[in-house]
């Protein structure tokens, strides 16, 4: 299987990987780079756990070609919190604020979906953070929490508090 | 550490590089739009192409246009969520852009394409039904030049189309709607987010100058044939009558009386008979009485 070194733009670092064609980036996050936090559930785009941020947008890593991706602006949940301080972004306080993770396997595509809806729209509706986040399954806490995190962020955004 | 067979990947600059492409590799080849599809039917070996030709990134295959008086223009790997986001869309083909919205979750509307919900073929897609009942035609591109047919033409069944060795598709070409018209669109599935239909339907409604009487009817179902399926019985039935409580009953007995749904995971056959039904009387009220606002 020929393989060849490609450029991935990683939260702002740009990571050198030998990938082949067949590459999955859920894959190449996680095990050549080492950011486990992108989970990789179904593997069939139903589950949304592998949700990272692809220039913005929340794209599914477990259906996307690595090699398909020199070029482009990847975000995984290690790049939302504070480089520099370690401090976590609200979105994520926001979630263990009210208790919206449980086994944390949803969290981290729950977190990303959240974040690509709100920056592209900071003032959704309710119906409008369900219909964004219907790609993400929990197991766990169900929906309600998550939910209520959400529009606390929202909230927070539109007092100007984070 | 992965599941795909091997396959050699290209990305194309341009149309041009990308037609060279399909025609060098023919049916070795499978082109790759927003893989949300493709990728699965190849962890699935359902296909195992030797060659994957990447068409995502073209500017030339992009975007939405408008012009009033004249229609519109969606290139083939325009994103579903640039569709059901498109405020040209959402005013003058309200039907598509809803349907858009419906497809798969946020992040399959994000990776997913027009052109590949149509090209996948599937009968359960969310697409093809709006737009055949619009009265879209589909341009097939190759290195030869270009050639054009409705919607309905280009899908010929499950996972088939009329794309030949060397060609993709192009665009979309949405006419101008009607005067007093308008087109809806409706689904049943078994949740209400990340199912696959078990029925759709899509009905387009003219009416005459009095805004009472139907001029013209499109009603195409989705998920009840191996393509969608349009109704020859209830524009018989509706053509030049105004609509009544006895007409909208009968028309979703005839929407019934021509589907030909199977029985599978999703839904029994009998059920997606029923529900085509309800779907008929539903969206020919509501095409009904958009059109007389129109």
């Amino acid at each position: 299987m020929k393989k060849k070194i490609v450029k991935l733009d990683i939260n702002n670092h740009v990571y050198e990987v030998l990938v082949s064609a067949t590459d999955l980036l859920v894959d190449v996050i996680r095990k050549q780079i080492g950011l486990t936090g992108t989970k990789k559930g179904c593997g069939q785009g139903d589950c949304g756990a592998c949700t990272v941020l692809v220039d913005g947008e929340a794209q599914l890593s477990c259906l996307m070609l690595a090699i398909a991706c020199e070029g482009k602006k990847i975000t995984t949940i290690e790049g939302i919190a504070n480089q520099e301080t370690g401090e976590l972004h609200p979105l994520q306080q926001a979630f263990l604020d009210h208790g919206a993770v449980q086994c944390g396997f949803c969290t981290p595509g729950m977190v990303l979906s959240s974040k690509a809806l709100v920056d592209n729209n900071p003032t959704p509706t309710e119906e409008e953070i369900k219909h964004a986040l219907e790609g993400n399954l929990c197991r766990c806490t169900g929906y309600v929490l998550i939910l209520e995190a959400v529009e606390s962020y929202v909230d927070s955004l539109a007092k100007g508090e984070v | 550490m992965n599941i795909l067979h091997d396959f050699e990947y290209f990305k194309p600059g341009n149309k041009k590089e990308a037609l060279e492409l399909v025609k060098k590799y023919g049916n070795k080849a499978k082109v790759l739009a927003g893989g949300t599809d493709l990728v699965i039917m190849m962890k699935e070996k359902m296909i195992k192409p030797d060659y994957v030709i990447d068409i995502s990134d073209l500017n030339e295959l992009k975007g939405i246009t408008y012009e009033e008086g004249k229609g519109a223009e969606v290139y083939a790997c325009t994103k579903v969520a640039d569709i059901e986001s498109s405020e040209d869309l959402k005013r003058k083909y309200p039907a598509l852009a809803y349907a858009a919205s419906q497809l798969g979750s946020h992040q399959v509307r994000v990776m997913a394409t027009m052109g590949g919900n149509c090209c996948h073929s599937s009968p359960a897609a969310e697409t093809p039904a709006p737009l055949s009942a619009l009265g879209a035609k589909v341009v097939i591109a190759s290195l030869e030049g270009e050639r054009e047919m409705p919607i309905e033409d280009f899908i010929q069944g499950n996972r088939r189309n009329d794309l030949k060795e060397g060609e993709i598709l192009y665009k979309f070409k949405l006419p101008e709607p009607e005067k007093n018209s308008a087109c809806r669109y409706g689904h049943i599935g078994l949740r209400d987010a990340m199912e696959i239909d078990c029925a759709n339907m899509a009905a387009n409604i003219q009416l005459e100058d009095d805004k009472e009487t139907i001029k013209k009817v499109k009603l195409v179902m989705g998920s009840v044939a191996i393509k969608p399926l349009i109704s020859k019985a209830v524009p018989a039935l509706l053509e030049g009558k105004k609509l009544t409580e006895e007409l909208i009953e009968k028309t979703g007995e005839a929407a019934q009386g021509e589907a030909k749904p199977i029985s599978d995971v999703r839904a029994s056959a009998e059920y997606r008979k029923d529900v085509i039904a309800a779907l008929a009387r539903r969206l020919v009220k509501e095409a009904y009485e958009a059109a007389k606002e129109a």
